[in-house]
């Protein structure tokens, strides 16, 4: 355990010298996260001048759900996203085998070579859009909805990383799933609508084959209306369930792969 | 002049094949545009939930509008283009046509022409394919006039895209990495452009500034002409516009080549 966290230190140390090496690079991206950030908050307020309800939820419980996706999704981002996105390339190009002789299991090692600071600085913002969406609210969460909460954001990004890893593991078995990665942003958008708003096959495929809804509503529920046992038991056995299908893919890929050549 | 044609027709042959052979990629994007749909659906569903009318249109209405915004992008919108003409400067690929009497903007355009009718004809086969769903849902005007003005602001929405495009592929001669400038403007298009939601929708101030930028006239303008969004005087207004704005982006562009390649040392030629 502690040889895993030496190797990560090891990596994000790398990635914030890296960072600092290219300044301007890092203020540019950081400052492109911000804005689309706020395009999404616009939309809200825009649709909040022409109705005063989406699906039950009023403007700052709206508000406070972007900001629990942003939360999640500002999470995968910087821990994990440009990892995954370059497992993809890797495995078709062959630097995958790179991987396999660090010292540590392939998944981790992979996983977690860098992390992008840009992104982990948005948490931030993304916490003091929630912050400020609870205040509007009045809300006074109890220990046990904030303790919640915490615990359901932490499934979310398990449940997105896990979702991610699943699509590019794919590239074990094809060559032409470039392209693959950016659905993952198409899926993403649905973790902004609140779950009231899904009914019929949408509620079927989106909250429960996919748990793209979850991921954000679950946290975004358990601070506005406090804690509940049954969507705990069930984010936590989906977060599980999908966590073992990524792990299992991925192995399986794993055993499959046997280098690119030249 | 004839010959002039020729020369461009042989390099729009070239670009419907080379375009071809990314049907997939293509294909997959259409997909994915309509699982957006999806999103826009139960999105806009559930705001119209005990109104019937938002900013004085049904929900119908904003459904064809987002509709015709996919099936346009499929058709005008710039992809990849900007990456495209920042590798060629990069790897030294426009040499090239430094030396031979072809014009690198032009023979780009063609490109993307080629490039968009292969890209546009292949986004309708996954629109077709759920048309069932889709088509209660669509309801065009009826005017003949949307049609006739539809289609220049059409044709200058897609030099506009182009050149924007073409734009940003020119900063390469002076940035390594034009990726976030890219991503940046793209944020900013899509709120201004009208992808996020109807520009109609606006406060009328700031709607009425957004008519002076030349994001309104990228995607917003045609979409809203031919969904019945804004009126005849309006429309009429705003082709003059669209038109200022696409020679000044065709200036912008034919600028930053005549500047760029001053710096341009032919790098790998």
């Amino acid at each position: 355990m502690i040889h895993y966290l030496r190797i990560w230190l090891a990596g994000a140390r790398y990635s914030v010298v890296r960072s600092m090496m290219f300044r301007g690079d890092f203020i540019m991206w950081g400052l492109v996260e911000l804005f689309w950030m706020f395009v999404n908050i616009v939309a809200i307020a825009v649709i909040y001048q022409h109705t005063d309800s989406i699906a039950g939820w009023s403007k700052y419980e709206m508000l406070l759900l972007l900001g629990t996706s942003m939360l999640v999704q500002r999470m995968l981002m910087g821990f994990f996203w440009s990892n995954l996105f370059e497992l993809g390339r890797n495995i078709r190009s062959g630097y995958f085998d790179f991987f396999l002789a660090q010292p540590g299991h392939p998944l981790f090692m992979v996983s977690t070579r860098k992390i992008d600071l840009d992104s982990l600085l948005n948490i931030f913002v993304a916490l003091a859009i929630v912050i400020y969406a609870a205040r509007e609210l009045g809300l006074d969460p109890s220990f046990g909805s904030l303790a919640a909460y915490a615990l359901f954001v932490i499934c979310g990004l398990i449940l997105s990383y896990s979702m991610l890893l699943i699509v590019v593991s794919i590239s074990f078995w094809t060559i032409g799933s470039q392209g693959m990665e950016g659905g993952y942003f198409t899926l993403a958008e649905f973790s902004r609508l609140p779950r009231e708003a899904f009914s019929g096959v949408a509620s079927v495929i989106f909250v429960w084959i996919l748990p793209a809804v979850v991921i954000s509503n679950a946290p975004a529920r358990a601070l506005i209306s406090g804690f509940d046992l049954t969507s705990t038991l069930w984010i936590l056995g989906a977060t599980a369930v999908w966590l073992f299908i990524a792990i299992t893919v991925f192995n399986r890929g794993l055993r499959r792969y046997n280098s690119a050549s030249s | 002049m004839r010959l002039l044609f020729a020369k461009y027709r042989h390099v729009f042959n070239v670009g419907l094949q080379s375009n071809i052979v990314y049907r997939w990629n293509f294909a997959i994007r259409a997909a994915f545009s309509l699982v957006h749909i999806a999103f826009v659906f139960i999105l806009w569903r559930a705001a119209y939930l005990g109104q019937d009318t938002i900013g004085g249109f049904s929900l119908d209405q904003t459904l064809t509008y987002f509709i015709s915004l996919l099936v346009l992008q499929f058709f005008i919108g710039a992809f990849n283009e900007d990456y495209q003409i920042s590798e060629e400067i990069r790897n030294g690929l426009i040499n090239q046509f430094l030396l031979k009497p072809i014009n690198y903007f032009v023979y780009r355009f063609t490109i993307f022409i080629s490039a968009r009718l292969v890209s546009g004809l292949l986004a309708l086969v996954p629109i077709i394919l759920v048309l069932p769903l889709l088509g209660e849902h669509l309801t065009f005007p009826d005017e003949s006039w949307r049609l006739l003005v539809g289609l220049p602001a059409i044709l200058m929405s897609a030099l506009i895209q182009f050149s924007i495009a073409y734009i940003f592929g020119m900063l390469t001669f002076w940035f390594l990495e034009i990726q976030s400038f890219v991503i940046l403007s793209m944020a900013i298009e899509s709120v201004l452009g009208g992808q996020i939601f109807p520009l109609d929708l606006l406060p009328e101030s700031i709607f009425r500034i957004s008519q002076f930028l030349p994001y309104y006239y990228q995607m917003y303008f045609p979409a809203a002409i031919l969904t019945g969004r804004i009126g005849e005087a309006a429309a009429i207004e705003g082709l003059f516009i669209q038109a200022f704005w696409v020679i000044v982006l065709l200036g912008i562009g034919q600028l930053l080549w005549q500047r760029g390649l001053r710096r341009h040392t032919a790098v790998g030629g």
